[in-house]
């Protein structure tokens, strides 16, 4: 080869080089979404609000739908049941798992997906507060990060958390016990006097939902610190009772017709003192899901334009609930009303009986559509509900559709027409006012000086406005029986039943691993869920609970 | 850069390349002429005196000049797609040089990347199939031409739908995400492995229908256009392809004009539906009323006698014409090539039309050391659709409808109206006639290269592409249709956009050489930047005031009349980040001697993809070729005609994850929200497959019997991973670089013969076998679940993991232990186990030609073996269970040990079959009538069949089934839901040229 084509190849490679180097310099350019920075400079403070609606949002993923937080607080505690009904309600055998207490870690996807789902709630709140937020802004990001702390910790018994602007790829550290309950509680008492005294809507967190919170958390302290034998501090318990007699003052009042507070117009529900919301037709309340609080347990059958797809025929309570009403008998379709304790229903409900004769409440016996003619299953037998569910949650058997006694405790809204239950306008409730009532009772009686007198008071008072024949006397709990229907467990049950907080009730009552309908005695680990195994796989600080 | 700038530099370049003079020996010249066998002058073909350093190629006419030393006596002339061929020349000055086009000979040209190579004188394992090898029958994109035809590369058909994607392994999986597809590159322009059909995935607006299918990114290349494909399958030879070489690359090489007198090719065909080649089997009318009767089930007999999938089976004729003229002369040629096609789907309301034109063409300027090259392909496709889904509930699939129908319930009633549901199954015929799903894309794929002959030897070549394409999709269902929530009652609409557009800028430099008279160096090396975006909005309705009464019904589609919805959805826009590619790469090939052949390889790739601390990869590899049969003590060997050992090494890369992934991102779903959706990661980089490859490639008995047989390990770190955030973290999904290793490990043997050679009779036969076997190693963490079950009560299910020391997607299930005795309910255990493979391990195919007079018979087989299935299909649809709820089931429920009153749903090992199969893909029968008349030249009519039928054990559907059931973004494999059954195809045609 002579030295001129060397050198012509050289000259040419090099002037290649030079024309095409520099081209780009690979800057990565988003088209649709924005960068950290950019959301900062583009959004401004408006962006800091509409971040905090995110968290609010994430809120309706974990509450609304029956199949997630609900499973883990309702389906594991004692007043909710999902029989598996020969190939329906199967689900990789996670309700019985639920119901039985024999989960494993990552057997059950509802147990890994509230993780997930809270732990975002905890950084989308977070994050509100690394964009540079008013103090109203701030203090409502922490009052949602503290809803999903409490949740987590009373969960899963710890919980991570990040400061603002952490870098994410990094493992943050880990909370437990008393640290993590007392930065929760810290948290809420900084953020309180931010908040707004008075709301825009219920939708809002304000100054009594940090209170409500703030009880929970003092409440809850002893058994978030000893699962197993939670003892309870007189500090504590007096907390308890002044933010409770607070919030007693504040204009909360006992709704005329329980229902009300679950009806598809209950957004100012009196004894509503924070909850999500929903518009009715909208069927962009797409992460809201709360048309399956009625979905999932009515029966295929219940409403005549969408038969046979008008429920989905799952969630179910046990004769051992019913029973804790201490009816003489059972409810019919026409009850009288003299019988006591209206929150058992079964009554007419205008805008829902007469559209599917679906009448709210525990649902029991022969059920009728909206012109009063009975119901047929699809194996053409009454739609007959039966408390009697086989010990092995695995009905099989000619009447398996009719077994289980159920519950409708959000009112249908049937205002779509004949279409669809999907855009309800249903309020989620997240804190409802008889729960602070039977909050200061139990610390009424769980205080060094117990004053179980005035403890009864507040109940008789609440039972009274239900329609319920006053208490005589009511221990806290009996500790063989959690259905015991004088306890105070058992009014908090007949009262906050699929309300979400039945499991904390009986961690916190002592009772969660003895044994009740369908669940024998259980090991003292599965007082806590276990924690998704790539989760702690990814963060070393997060140790797996004991026991998994 | 700009094209002023590119443009002076050349002119700078060129001038010195003019003054320049060359030194010249004693010399003696020889002119020539080369045609193929038909006569047609061969331009390009490259002409070099063996021994010496020099070359050319020939002209339009296929005329050559070259001066050589006078003491060479050999020419060796070679051409992509034709033998390379040998010619003496002593004692000439003028030869005639007839190029073979055909046979599996090792001289064969094939295309590398970049530049061409005789497979001869290749270092790394590369496949070339040429158009005269590719399937026929009905193909609706063109990786249906090589099914079955190269070893180690398994090509499953997702979707009966025509054109749908296909999935396609080359030497198994290398990457524990999706993305496992190879790289397409067609004329050396680099394809985005997306489309412009919008996406649409109703399932994410909370309704029971999941995402249809994707197209297949090869769709608007025209079949017949396509010379040859060649499969780069280890890293000596992908390695040029650096960052996306891992999953192998695909180079699909275009017909090019040929010079000479003005020539039409004209082609036409019709196909018709012969049935399906198998289904998933259900109860006909008489087994169903036996079935309820025997199990006391009353109100279950309607009287009639259906068979639901006939009934939204539809019998139209598919059409096929193409047309292709070319000509050439002294200063340029063009070829334009048309193609029109109507393929049928077998369901009803399922087609896709396709209308593509290619212009190509060839001019010469300045004397011509400057070659001008352009192509343009205009396409444009309609697609019909029906709902028929991968990842649907069976609340939302057409099919599942079609399997769980009572088939004693008439379609329709005494008065012609649908029966418009049985047992909350809504009626399928009803629910296709209510669904309308219409996706028309307009493609324009240019590119245009000029190639400056710098001196002898050496060439510059400068490539521009751009592909451009942009679709819209009309999607509607009536509301008159029953059971449907919630469309039932207000009806449904959907539109659709979406645009793609990438483009490819290309220097190269190929130098080729003798550096002296043994050694021979071929060089590339080049500068690459690529660039692609991607943009696609769409808007939903529901409640319409027509169409809600099947009695009074108006054609006009909701999609016609958006606006009278009760309810728009907000319009929905993503815009992809751009990825950009950036890339250097150079290829040295040294000869010694023909016997001893080194090939080192290197590229850089830059992309903005990648983390901001390694934006860019570097991608070596080496390969080493010794020809044994040219080593004196096997040169007279009567056994081997050729033998050669080849070894290679090399790293490539696979960066198939979405762009933006290395940064933080904060998108909205509405006007009130926004939230942070990916947690970047700066030092997020490309997966790095180190792989080895050991080689033999024999021919013996005068080359009557060829083949080879290859070795081969990949290794694959940094695995890219898209898993949840460490928590506390947003709802989105972060990637990570798992210090893992995806080990794949396999053998590949191939042989062709010429069995048969007689003067009227011939049989030639090709056989290849594939074995590989994949496991995942060093993955220090807990299982990660995917393969999503689907069906009623199967929700949290999974099938398969991935897991350390396991097989990627490994089945991963709850044991089943057989029935109870005494009640018939199934025993399954509690805890998943290890369950299978669903990797098939051993892959082969098999085709045979047998040609008498002008009468040949050719017929491709192709099987898979070693793998299970699960049979979701069943397990989800129709399981004896729903016998109770009034719905059809599969044949076969009935005495198992199960009973109706206990039998249940539940995944578990009972639904895993073996997979294995082996399936008549295509048998041709042709007859060649030669030239006809005066005018007709090459006539040919031949009548073929595709997918005749298929050997296996497996009782659900077509066993070569891959429906996507990702879960969290892990895909999953060879899971069997309600697929869209394989039609069994007749296609008669014609070709011929004028």
């Amino acid at each position: 080869m002579n030295n001129k084509n060397k050198i012509k190849i050289t000259i040419l490679s090099l002037s290649m080089i030079a024309i095409t180097m520099g081209c780009t310099k690979l800057n990565q350019s988003l088209n649709s979404t924005l960068t950290r920075d950019q959301t900062i400079t583009a959004l401004g403070a408006n962006g800091t609000q509409l971040l905090l609606q995110t968290a609010y949002d994430d809120l309706q993923q974990a509450y609304s739908d029956p199949g997630n937080v609900f499973s883990l607080e309702e389906v594991a505690a004692d007043e909710c049941i999902v029989p598996t009904r020969l190939g329906d309600w199967d689900d990789n055998g996670k309700w019985r798992a639920l119901k039985f207490h024999t989960w494993t870690a990552d057997g059950v996807d509802v147990i890994r997906n509230q993780f997930n789902t809270l732990n975002k709630l905890n950084f989308d709140a977070t994050n509100v507060l690394s964009f540079a937020p008013t103090k109203q802004q701030a203090a409502e990001a922490k009052f949602l990060r503290a809803i999903a702390l409490y949740q987590l910790l009373d969960l899963y018994g710890k919980f991570p958390i990040r400061n603002p602007g952490d870098n994410l790829l990094n493992a943050p550290p880990v909370l437990a016990g008393s640290d993590a309950i007392d930065l929760i509680i810290a948290d809420l008492n900084a953020a309180l006097p931010d908040l707004p005294a008075v709301p825009a809507s219920k939708a809002q967190a304000g100054q009594d939902a940090a209170k409500f919170l703030l009880m929970r958390c003092y409440l809850n302290k002893g058994a978030f610190k000893n699962p197993t034998s939670p003892t309870f501090d007189d500090a504590d318990m007096q907390q308890v009772i002044t933010l409770g007699t607070a919030l007693m003052g504040a204009g909360y009042s006992y709704t005329a017709n329980f229902f009300d507070n679950f009806s598809p117009n209950n957004s100012d529900a009196s004894e509503s003192i924070f909850a999500l919301p929903n518009t009715a037709g909208k069927i962009g309340n797409p992460q809201s899901n709360i048309q399956n609080r009625w979905w999932a347990p009515l029966h295929y059958n219940q409403y005549t334009p969408l038969n046979p797809q008008a429920g989905w025929n799952g969630f179910s309570t046990v004769a051992e609930f019913y029973n804790s009403f201490s009816l003489s008998g059972t409810t019919t379709q026409t009850p009288a009303d003299t019988l006591l304790d209206k929150r058992i229903g079964g009554r007419y409900y205008a805008g829902a009986t007469n559209q599917s004769g679906v009448r709210p409440g525990l649902m029991i016996g022969q059920q009728y559509n909206e012109s009063g003619a009975k119901i047929s299953d699809r194996k053409g037998n009454f739609l007959i509900f039966d408390p009697n569910i086989d010990q092995s949650l695995k009905e099989t058997g000619s009447t398996l559709e009719d077994k289980g006694i159920r519950i409708v405790k959000y009112v249908p809204d049937y205002s779509q027409g004949t279409i669809t239950y999907s855009a309800p306008g249903n309020w989620l409730i997240m804190f409802r006012y008889p729960d602070v009532v039977l909050m200061v009772a139990e610390a009424k009686m769980r205080a060094a000086t117990p004053d179980d007198a005035g403890a009864l008071t507040l109940v008789n008072n609440l039972r009274t406005a239900r329609g319920a024949a006053p208490l005589a006397s009511m221990p806290l709990v009996n500790t063989t029986n959690v259905y015991d229907p004088t306890t105070l467990l058992a009014e908090r049950g007949r009262e906050l039943y699929w309300e979400c907080v039945r499991r904390t009730d009986l961690i916190r009552f002592g009772v969660y691993l003895i044994s009740w309908a369908y669940k024998p005695t259980d090991d003292a680990h599965y007082i806590l869920f276990p924690l998704p195994s790539d989760a702690v796989a990814a963060n070393p600080n997060l140790k797996q609970n004991t026991g998994y | 850069m700009t094209i002023n700038r590119l443009l002076t530099r050349l002119a700078t370049v060129a001038i010195c390349v003019l003054i320049t003079q060359f030194a010249f020996s004693q010399t003696k010249t020889i002119t020539g002429k080369v045609t193929d066998e038909k006569g047609v002058a061969v331009q390009g073909a490259s002409v070099s005196a063996k021994g010496s350093k020099a070359g050319t190629s020939t002209d339009v006419s296929g005329a050559f000049k070259l001066s050589v030393a006078a003491d060479v006596n050999t020419l060796v002339i070679s051409s992509v797609g034709y033998t390379s061929q040998d010619v003496d020349i002593s004692g000439k000055t003028d030869v005639a040089v007839t190029l073979a086009t055909g046979n599996a000979s090792l001289n064969e040209i094939v295309v590398t990347g970049y530049s061409t190579a005789r497979k001869k004188d290749l270092t790394g394992a590369v496949a070339s199939v040429k158009a005269k090898d590719f399937n026929a029958g009905v193909i609706s994109s063109p990786d249906q031409l090589l099914s079955g035809k190269v070893a180690g590369m398994e090509i499953i058909n997702n979707s009966g739908q025509p054109g749908a994607a296909t999935t396609i392994k080359i030497r198994g999986n290398s990457s524990i995400r999706a993305g496992n597809n190879p790289l397409y590159v067609v004329d050396g322009v680099p394809l985005d492995g997306r489309t412009a059909k919008p996406p649409l995935d109703l399932g994410a607006n909370g309704l029971p229908f999941g995402p249809t299918p994707e197209s297949n990114p090869l769709l608007y290349i025209n079949p017949a256009d396509i010379a040859q494909i060649d499969v780069l399958k280890d890293a000596s030879s992908a390695a040029i392809y650096g960052s996306r070489g891992a999953n192998g690359v695909i180079l699909i090489t275009t017909k090019k004009a040929s010079s000479g007198p003005f020539r039409l090719d004209v082609g036409a065909s019709v196909g018709a539906f012969a049935g399906y080649m198998k289904r998933h089997k259900v109860l006909d009318a008489n087994e169903f009323r036996n079935a309820a009767k025997d199990n006391n089930l009353s109100g279950l007999d309607s009287g009639g006698s259906v068979n639901a999938l006939d009934e939204i089976t539809q019998h139209t004729l598919s059409q096929n014409y193409s047309v292709a003229i070319s000509q050439g002369n002294e200063t340029g040629k063009f070829r334009v090539s048309l193609l029109g096609s109507s393929n049928q789907g077998a369901l009803k309301k399922t087609s896709l039309d396709k209308y593509i034109a290619n212009i190509s063409a060839q001019y010469y300027l300045l004397d011509k050391r400057v070659t001008l090259d352009f192509s343009l392909i205009a396409g444009h496709t309609n697609e019909h659709m029906t709902n028929v889904s991968n990842t649907a509930g069976a609340g939302g699939n057409l099919l599942a409808y079609a399997l769980n129908w009572n088939p004693t319930v008439p379609i329709r009633n005494k008065s012609g109206l649908y029966n418009l549901n049985s047992y909350a199954i809504p009626n399928p015929v009803s629910v296709n006639d209510a669904y309308n799903d219409v996706a028309k894309v307009n493609v324009f794929l240019g590119n245009i290269s000029a190639t400056v002959r710098l001196f002898k030897g050496l060439d510059y070549k400068f490539l521009y592409a751009i592909n451009n394409g942009s679709g819209t999709r009309e999607m509607s269902m009536d509301g008159w249709i029953s059971g449907v929530q919630p469309i039932s009652g207000q009806g449904l609409a959907v539109l659709g956009d979406a645009t793609l557009t990438s483009q490819t800028f290309t220097h190269t430099l190929n130098y080729k050489t003798n550096l002296t008279s043994n050694i021979i160096l071929d060089a590339v090396a080049g500068y690459e930047y690529w660039k692609t975006d991607f943009r696609s909005s769409s808007i939903y309705a529901t409640g319409f005031n027509t169409n809600l009464d099947q009695s009074s019904r108006t054609s006009i589609l909701y999609t016609s009349m958006f606006q009278n919805a009760k309810t728009q959805y907000p319009l929905t826009t993503t815009v992809d980040p751009t990825v950009e590619i950036q890339s250097y790469f150079a290829r040295v090939n040294l000869n010694f001697f023909d016997k001893y052949y080194l090939t080192g390889t290197f590229r850089a790739d830059g992309s903005n993809k990648f983390g901001s601390d390694n934006k860019y990869g570097y991608f070596p590899s080496v390969g080493a070729r010794w020809v044994i049969s040219n080593e004196d003590f096997l040169k007279n060997s009567t056994v081997f005609s050729s033998l050669a050992l080849r070894g290679s090494w090399g790293i490539t890369g696979n960066q198939e994850f979405p762009a933006g992934a290395a940064l933080d991102q904060y998108g909205t779903n509405g006007y009130l929200q926004f939230s942070q959706i990916n947690v970047g990661n700066k030092t997020l980089k490309w997966e790095q497959t180190k792989s080895w490859n050991v080689g033999l490639d024999y021919s013996i008995m005068n080359n009557r019997i060829y083949g080879s047989i290859d070795f081969y390990d990949k290794n694959t770190s940094d695995l890219l991973i898209q898993t949840a955030p460490i928590q506390p973290a947003p709802a989105a999904v972060a990637f990570y670089n798992l210090p893992a290793n995806l080990i794949n490990r396999g053998i590949e043997f191939t042989i062709g013969a010429s069995i048969i050679q007689g003067p009227k009779f011939t049989w030639d036969a090709n056989f290849n076998i594939a074995y590989n076997k994949n496991k995942l190693t060093n993955f220090n963490q807990p299982p990660i679940l995917t393969g999503q079950i689907s069906g009623p009560s199967l929700s949290g299910a999974t099938a398969e993991a991935i897991a350390n020391d396991q097989p990627i997607d490994v089945y991963y299930l709850k044991p089943f232990m057989g029935f109870d005795k005494t009640t018939g309910a199934q025993i399954i255990g509690d805890n998943p186990q290890f369950s299978g493979d669903p990797n098939a391990h051993e892959i082969i195919g098999f085709s045979n030609t047998f040609r008498y007079g002008k009468f040949s018979l050719s017929f491709n087989m192709n099987g898979s073996f070693g793998f299970l299935i699960y049979n979701n299909t069943l397990n989800g649809v129709t399981p004896l269970y729903q016998l109770s709820k009034g719905e059809n089931i599969a044949t076969g429920q009935f005495g198992t040990g199960e009973q109706l009153a206990t039998a249940s749903i539940a995944a578990s090992t009972r639904y895993l079959e073996k997979g294995d199969y082996f399936k008549m893909r295509n048998l041709t029968f042709n007859y060649s009538f030669g030239n006809t008349g005066k005018y007709l030249k090459n006539l040919n009519a031949y009548i073929s069949a595709t997918n005749l039928f298929v050997i296996t054990k497996y009782t659900g559907g077509d066993p070569e089934v891959n429906v996507d059931k990702t879960n969290n973004g892990y895909p999953s494999l060879s899971i069997d839901y309600i697929p869209f059954p394989t039609p069994r195809l007749i296609t008669v045609g014609v070709n011929f040229s004028l």
